[in-house]
């Protein structure tokens, strides 16, 4: 039996549909009432567990929930029932760059967006020469991000958000960011890490990148888990529901 | 307990969101940080011509400083109260304005309120620098032994202010009807608070009244519920009298930063987790 690094125990998230919101004082006080609306259960009672040192797939058609409890593993949004217990340090990577600010120079906002993922100044400090190599930037590293290409800025965020080094990273599906060449690189940084027994938890509708990168998965359809275990079986059985895209 | 500690690892993240704002703020301007100064010049251009040439509203000389200038009195209240309309302003909308962040990331939300009022701070410890600079040039050296207790206050009023903007903020995400309203409660405030005119005017119209509706409440004591006045006179007695502020006053300033804070914090806390869904 191996260690986990994620237990998510029967994990339920209920959103509002609103039929109608006020979100002025008026309509509220008018209609004696903030809002009218109904329950949607994003998430209906998802129990399973993520091994140490694996890298994990989330699968599933749009809607049926998967960033939903992404967001839920990244601590955006909060469970209405159950809970997710994780051994060590998370790290999300949900989008690159937040928190960029477009007036200041690269280097004022790889310290400002490390931060606001959870790095120390020593931190960055020590890691600044291989976020920016990584970037592959280094030129422009002194000049306001506004001026960089939208690539450039993607790659620069995206260095910062790799090299925050938890022990479980949870990605929505950014790998699509730069060019070849660096998606080789990304590719090959998610290899580094899962040498040094950390966890991945990925998003992704490209089965190839599933198929390629991770060793177990979860298929997530309209918030039922409908099967977890090795990637291949997994995946297997969400293809066979679509027939036509084999 | 948890929370705290969480908060305490955050310190980076809150002094680097901060500096972004300040650095953020002048760039690409000419004059830079000057501008921070243009807008508290303004107003006391406008306010001394209208309340002291116009309407002569003339305060009691400094006591015991013996200062006797109008547009240095105003200052003394009118940078305090301007750091507070735009803490409170820049707090209450430092959530709806860090959707981007909160649905991406998660961090104690309570930095971002907090680092705006810090940006604020920093601006009004550069406006209190030079009008330091401007009560030493006309006399008032003595103002230099106040400065410690000085900046005490200004933490107060920070805490204060703080915890109102923690409100505001959560408010506004709730119903933005918040923004609106409270830019002009904070015009009616300013008006209601002894910035721009002496406190003694409302006393003389107080005892002309007398108790209000046969009780023994006068307007004065009315008046007198309003925390700003409290802060305001503090800060003119540090730094315009130069003396001890009213025991009183001092200790309306701090029930009042301590009740804000509190019930800032718990309403803040209550809602934190449910921000990234609703903005």
């Amino acid at each position: 039996m191996t260690e986990t690094a994620v237990h998510v125990d029967s994990v339920s998230k209920k959103f509002r549909l609103y039929h109608e919101r006020n979100q002025s004082l008026k309509s509220a006080i008018m209609r004696r009432k903030i809002s009218v609306h109904e329950d949607f259960w994003a998430l209906r009672d998802i129990t399973f567990d993520v091994p140490v040192g694996s890298t994990f797939g989330l699968i599933g058609s749009n809607g049926s929930g998967k960033s939903t409890l992404l967001k839920c593993l990244a601590k955006i949004l909060y469970p209405e029932h159950g809970s997710i217990s994780a051994n060590g340090k998370v790290a999300a990577l949900l989008e690159v760059g937040s928190g960029f600010h477009p007036e200041l120079s690269g280097r004022e906002n790889v310290f400002l967006n490390g931060s606001i993922l959870g790095m120390s100044r020593k931190e960055i400090q020590r890691k600044f020469d291989d976020i920016v190599s990584f970037s592959g930037v280094e030129q422009f590293i002194d000049q306001p991000v506004k001026n960089y290409s939208s690539g450039m800025y993607v790659r620069l965020g995206f260095s910062v958000a790799i090299n925050v080094d938890p022990d479980i990273l949870v990605v929505d599906e950014v790998l699509a960011v730069g060019d070849a060449e660096f998606q080789q690189k990304c590719f090959q940084k998610f290899e580094d890490f899962k040498a040094a027994g950390k966890t991945v938890i990925l998003v992704s509708h490209s089965m190839g990148t599933v198929k390629q990168m991770c060793d177990h998965a979860a298929w997530i359809n309209k918030g039922n888990l409908e099967l977890v275990g090795p990637a291949d079986p997994v995946i297997a059985a969400y293809e066979a529901t679509y027939p036509h895209q084999g | 307990m948890q929370y705290l500690r969480d908060l305490a690892s955050a310190r980076e993240l809150l002094a680097n969101l901060t500096l972004r704002d300040i650095r953020g703020q002048y760039k690409r301007t000419i004059l830079g940080r000057l501008w921070s100064l243009v807008s508290p010049l303004s107003s006391m251009l406008v306010y001394s011509f209208v309340f002291y040439f116009l309407l002569r509203a003339t305060p009691d000389p400094g006591d015991p400083s013996g200062l006797h200038i109008f547009a240095v009195w105003l200052l003394c209240g009118l940078l305090p109260w301007s750091f507070f309309s735009g803490a409170l302003s820049a707090s209450m909308n430092s959530i709806v304005g860090g959707a981007s962040l909160i649905t991406k990331v998660y961090f104690p939300r309570v930095v971002l309120p907090i680092s705006s009022v810090l940006t604020m701070g920093y601006n009004w410890l550069f406006e209190m620098g030079v009008l330091v600079i401007v009560l030493c040039a006309v006399g008032g050296w003595g103002v230099i032994l106040w400065l410690p207790l000085v900046a005490v206050f200004m933490v107060v009023l920070a805490a204060f202010a703080t915890g109102v903007g923690l409100i505001l903020a959560i408010a506004n995400v709730y119903f933005r009807d918040t923004q609106h309203l409270v830019s002009i409660l904070l015009q009616i405030w300013m008006y209601l608070t002894p910035i721009i005119y002496p406190p003694s005017l409302v006393q003389v119209q107080s005892d002309r009244i007398g108790g209000l509706f046969g009780t023994n409440v006068t307007v004065m004591n009315i008046y007198e519920s309003n925390p700003m006045f409290h802060f305001v006179s503090v800060f003119r007695n540090l730094m315009y009298d130069q003396r001890w502020p009213d025991p009183a006053d001092v200790l309306a300033c701090i029930a009042w930063a301590l009740v804000a804070l509190v019930g800032g914090f718990l309403m803040f806390t209550r809602k934190e987790k449910r921000l990234a869904e609703i903005l």
